[in-house]
């Protein structure tokens, strides 16, 4: 794997070479330029939105608080919207569905990567096959299914349940942590179980500690997801109590007023932002992942 | 999505508040009866303040029951996902469009049994009452209010214009040229129509019913009609001759409303009683406010169309969750409008709390009761009833149209489609849009027969 | 058992490898088998309850429910493929075909080249190429219902609309972004790429920066110019990743809901209605109740077709990742 230090496309003596080396920097430019417009401006903008009266949004969008900051929408943002809340459900929703995809993901990896039973590949094989069906068919008949669950008989709608048990059917997951374990070496589970430990000292003194990294990645993805969904929440909490800022959002744009509905929108980015910004290694590296390693 | 008209029959209902709902949840097991209602979504503090009032008050007249509430809302494209879903609360509303399918098919709780207890059960105008009986009259679902369409206006925009607030138009023809006035005079859009989520079918309906059309004939589909053409003609020159219709040509029931309550509608057709909305749950400044009633066509079937909205029971209660339903159907719906007490304490507590008192409905009884009811309030009366005094003083004298019956919300889905073609393509074939619309609506009426 | 037995018994276990490996027919062995059956079995049990209840059994309902008129009120009833013909007969089908595919070839337009030329662009930037990463990156953090919802704001058709106004400066517009029939769909698109481009970003960069040294090396012996690396090494490197993020992009833009149903509904006049808002409101709109029947039927025909890009996508994943 080549690092930074190294070399691409470019070779040394390429840079060397005053025409490669302007017109290289021109366009670093110009990349460096479109990337904080497109990536940047909307997001200051509504930073500058959340604090500027409804009137001068609507009227001169591009001026800068023509007429004064307006830091009042957040306040009203917080309190009459009411914003606290269906923060705390979002935050809920992400927890439960990351707790659950962990459980589901590292326990199932483990069985399937060091425990070996019998008809493991099979089983592997069942997990990886959801892969191949797309959400959408899932649709109606999950939502069926949280309706009239097997077993506890009760519907789940209107509970947490029915995101966060979903959330923990990623195979995709399941696949990576099982992955991770079996190229764990297995040296060190044997001279394990020679000093008395069992599966789950095993599991919880030896795996899980040597697999921080792919659960680094898949809370990443986990968060993400939750933080994102809007169609199965909307679905199945429909009662406005319950809702995460996605659901939420839409519907309250038709009760409140533009800046407070602006204010709302810039606490609700802020959240993913501040974690992204802090966690920025994480989430790139799993971002990479995304595409050269999955399935 | 949001929408609706149910919801402007919901305004009217209750001017502040609305559906309700119940899931018999199962409470705790105090020996009390657990019904759960709903308030409005995205009401101001002041409303939910006067909601959480009158339910204390019910509690402490029943001490057995226990009330909840739940934010509801009925919206074509929600409820029938909470129906199946078994989400909706104990009692719930919805409009009278949808009251006959969910009796015939058994999705409501047959309170007819209680309701035939209330004291006013044969006071209803039959016509209305209707909308919640089964084929043998039995009253499953209660109206509890009733609405007629009105042209609501903007006073400000029309002074701005140049126009006097206090005559405002009586034609179409006035109204095309008054939005154009506002629209050259103000930037603003000088007359705007409902287009998503089902309503601009409702609002196509109003409109061709209003120049003495029908969009059905007993389970036959009449869509293309000359009214209709006459409507789809206006609302093409307006906006492409005219383009009086402002910047923004997609609008649902809540948006439509929330840009009105932010002075840039000059005039829009939606429910009578549409003003309780505008002021509790968008802002509105009653200064600017006028409503009218729609100008009728010449035809002898002109009339307005009119539509309610009905209070109704989740299949799942149990008997005494529905007695405890119907208790508060009675109690928050129904006192204030048969009962003088009720009806100046439910008054009180709302202008006390600045919410609306005395925004205008149509009768679910007789004109008699109706007017006796609003003369016992007429001292909290706090709408600027001066400004709407060119809808009331007109709209009884209106003959009143009911909705069509056959597939009400899919063939308004199906109308959506033309009034989004006309307003976005300037060169819409009407020919063929109809032709379409006729078929499609057709298709519809049949799958529901 | 004697804690003798259990110590020889381990150790056995040990010597013959991994618990699978224990033959069958010897008791110790067997009952140890079992011990441990039951641990893996703990260890099983969430995911074979979750899998078994939340996808397994739906995707099984799935297919009994496209054969069957169901409504939750009353009893299902089997009507072998008339859910089909119906779906088949609703002129709305290829209304939402033609439009889902719109959106999709869209997507590639807009969504394919930038990425790439800002990911090769990216790979050489020497310093601060993190501040590129996190630009890049930024959008596809912020949660999709904000930017549709900020977006719709931009996209005001009036004069004083966020775009307008900008367009306004060079002299353009005013447009009326997700009111014209023409426009829509690729505004629609236009929000749905700066949503994701970033993530694609990502995926070329890691891809660059892998390709090994050595191969510009020796075409730069043969003199290779510039373009003549990019054209001749770097792009067939990047061949497989290409060929991956094209498959996912199918798969996700034959599934958007997201914008069409937040920005327009579908509208005007069904321009963005797509397969899956579609199926959103046969199975949850339909105030005659409903049509789960219809829905599970059109989901299960857009799977089968979904399904064969995954298993194309998952054979060229297994192929260049080993």
């Amino acid at each position: 794997m080549a690092g930074t230090t190294d070399r691409g496309l470019l070779a040394p003596t390429d840079w060397k070479r005053p025409g490669v080396r302007w017109s290289t920097r021109l366009l670093h430019g110009a990349l460096l330029a479109g990337l904080a417009v497109a990536g940047l401006g909307p997001m200051l903008w509504l930073a500058k939105a959340a604090v500027t009266p409804t009137q001068d949004t609507l009227r001169h969008p591009m001026s800068l608080w023509p007429n004064g900051i307006d830091l009042a929408n957040l306040t009203e943002a917080w309190t009459r919207v009411e914003i606290d809340k269906y923060f705390f459900n979002t935050i809920a929703l992400a927890a439960g569905s990351w707790a659950v995809q962990l459980l589901v993901a590292a326990t199932g990896g483990y069985a399937l990567a060091v425990l070996r039973p019998r008809l493991g590949r099979y089983l592997s094989g069942a997990v990886l096959a959801t892969l191949f069906v797309p959400s959408v068919v899932l649709l109606v008949p999950l939502y069926l299914t949280i309706l009239d669950p097997p077993v506890v008989g009760t519907s789940m709608l209107n509970t947490f349940w029915a995101v966060w048990l979903p959330a923990g059917a990623n195979a995709f997951n399941v696949l990576l942590m099982q992955r991770f374990f079996a190229n764990l070496p297995r040296e060190i589970f044997e001279a394990a179980r020679v000093d008395g430990a069992g599966p789950y000292r095993l599991f919880w003194s030896i795996v899980l500690p040597m697999s921080r990294p792919v659960i680094g990645v898949v809370s990443v993805f986990a968060v993400i997801a939750s933080w994102k969904d809007f169609l199965w929440p909307m679905l199945v909490l429909p009662d406005p109590a319950l809702q995460p800022l996605s659901v939420r959002l839409p519907a309250l744009q038709q009760f409140v007023e533009l800046d407070v509905f602006l204010a709302a929108l810039a606490i609700s980015s802020l959240i993913p932002i501040a974690l992204f910004l802090v966690f920025q290694r994480l989430f790139l590296s799993s971002a990479g992942l995304g595409g050269a390693v999955k399935g | 999505m949001q929408t609706s008209r149910t919801a402007a029959a919901v305004a009217a209902a209750a001017l502040t508040v609305a559906g309700l709902a119940a899931c018999s949840d199962d409470g705790p097991d105090d020996g009390k009866t657990h019904i759960t209602v709903t308030i409005d979504a995205g009401l101001e503090q002041p409303a939910i303040d006067a909601f959480n009032a009158r339910v204390e008050q019910f509690e402490d007249a029943n001490p057995d029951i226990d009330v909840e509430t739940q934010e509801y809302t009925w919206t074509a494209g929600t409820f029938t996902a909470q129906l199946a879903g078994g989400t909706l609360p104990d009692v719930f509303v919805i409009p009278f469009t949808d009251g006959r399918g969910l009796i015939e098919r058994g999705q409501i709780a047959d309170i007819s049994a209680y309701t035939a207890e209330l004291p006013y059960r044969d006071a209803f105008n039959p016509n209305i009452a209707a909308a919640g009986e089964d084929a043998d009259g039995n009253l499953w679902a209660v109206p509890i209010a009733a609405y007629g369409q009105g042209l609501h206006y903007n006073r400000t925009l029309f002074t701005a214009a140049g126009l006097d607030p206090d005559a405002p138009p009586t034609t179409w023809a006035e109204i095309q040229t008054a939005a154009k006035a506002i629209s050259e005079a103000t930037g603003e859009a000088g007359y705007s129509v409902m287009t998503n989520g089902n309503t601009g079918g409702w609002i196509l309906t109003t409109v061709v019913d209003a120049l003495g059309g029908r969009t059905e004939d007993a389970g036959t589909a009449t869509i293309d009609t000359p009214q209709m053409r006459e409507a789809l003609a206006q609302l093409q020159s307006m906006r492409w001759d005219d383009d009086s219709m402002g910047d923004t040509l997609q609008y649902d029931w809540a948006g439509i409303n929330q840009d009105f309550a932010a002075g840039r509608i000059g005039m829009y057709v939606s429910g009578g009683g549409n003003y309780g909305n505008l002021f509790t749950q968008n802002g509105l400044n009653p200064d600017d406010y006028g409503l009218t009633v729609l100008p009728l066509g010449d035809s002898p079937d002109a009339g307005v169309l009119g539509g309610g909205t009905l209070a109704a029971v989740s299949p799942g209660a149990e008997a005494a969750e529905q007695e405890a339903a119907v208790a508060w159907i009675d109690f928050y719906y129904m006192e204030k409008l048969t009962d003088q007490d009720a009806a100046v304490a439910d008054a009180q507590v709302k202008a006390e709390t600045g919410q609306p008192v005395g925004a205008p409905e149509l009768p679910v009884f007789d004109q008699a009761t109706y007017d006796e009811q609003q003369s016992w309030i007429a001292e909290y009366v706090n709408v600027p009833v001066e400004q709407m005094a060119p809808y009331t003083s007109q709209v009884f004298a209106q003959p009143l149209v009911n909705e069509p019956v056959t597939a009400t919300q899919e063939v308004y889905a199906v109308l959506d489609t033309v009034v989004q073609s006309i307003l976005t393509d300037e060169n819409a074939d009407v020919d063929a849009l109809l032709e379409t619309a006729q078929a499609d609506a057709q298709a519809a009426m049949d799958a529901a027969a | 058992m004697t804690s003798t037995d259990t110590r020889t018994a381990g150790v056995a276990d040990t010597q013959a490898g991994p618990p699978r490996a224990a033959r069958p027919g010897r008791p110790r062995a067997r009952l140890a088998r079992a011990r441990s059956g039951l641990h893996t079995l703990v260890f099983l049990a969430p995911m074979l309850v979750v899998f078994g209840v939340f996808s397994w059994l739906p995707i099984g309902r799935a297919v009994v429910m496209s054969f069957q008129r169901t409504n939750l009120v009353t009893d299902p009833v089997f009507v072998g493929f008339a859910n089909f013909q119906q779906v088949f007969a609703d002129p709305q089908l290829w209304t939402a075909i033609q439009n889902t595919g719109y959106f999709a070839l869209l997507a590639l337009v807009f969504g394919y080249p930038v990425p790439l030329v800002a990911a090769i662009l990216m790979s050489e930037v020497r310093k601060a190429r993190g501040l590129f990463s996190a630009l890049a990156y930024l959008p596809v953090v912020v949660p999709p219902v904000v930017a549709v919802l900020l977006w719709k704001l931009f996209y005001d058709a009036g004069e004083d609309g966020v775009f307008n106004t900008v367009l306004s400066w060079f002299g353009i517009g005013p447009v009326a972004w997700l009111q014209d029939a023409q426009i829509v769909m690729p505004s629609l698109v236009l929000e749905a790429t700066w949503a994701a481009a970033g993530g694609t970003v990502i995926i070329y960069l890691a891809a660059l920066v892998g390709v090994d040294p050595s191969l510009y090396e020796a075409a730069e012996i043969d003199g290779a110019g510039v373009w003549r690396k990019l054209w001749h090494i770097t792009l067939p490197q990047l061949r497989g990743v290409l060929l991956i993020t094209f498959i996912l992009q199918i798969i996700g833009t034959a599934q958007v809901f997201l914008e069409p149903f937040l920005f327009t509904d579908g509208g005007p006049a069904n321009r963005t209605l797509t397969l899956l808002l579609l199926i959103y409101r046969y199975a949850f709109t339909n105030s005659l109740g409903g049509d789960y029947g219809a829905a599970a039927a059109l989901s299960l025909m857009l799977a089968v077709v979904l399904a064969g890009f995954s298993m194309l996508y998952f054979r060229l994943t297994r192929k260049w990742s080993s």
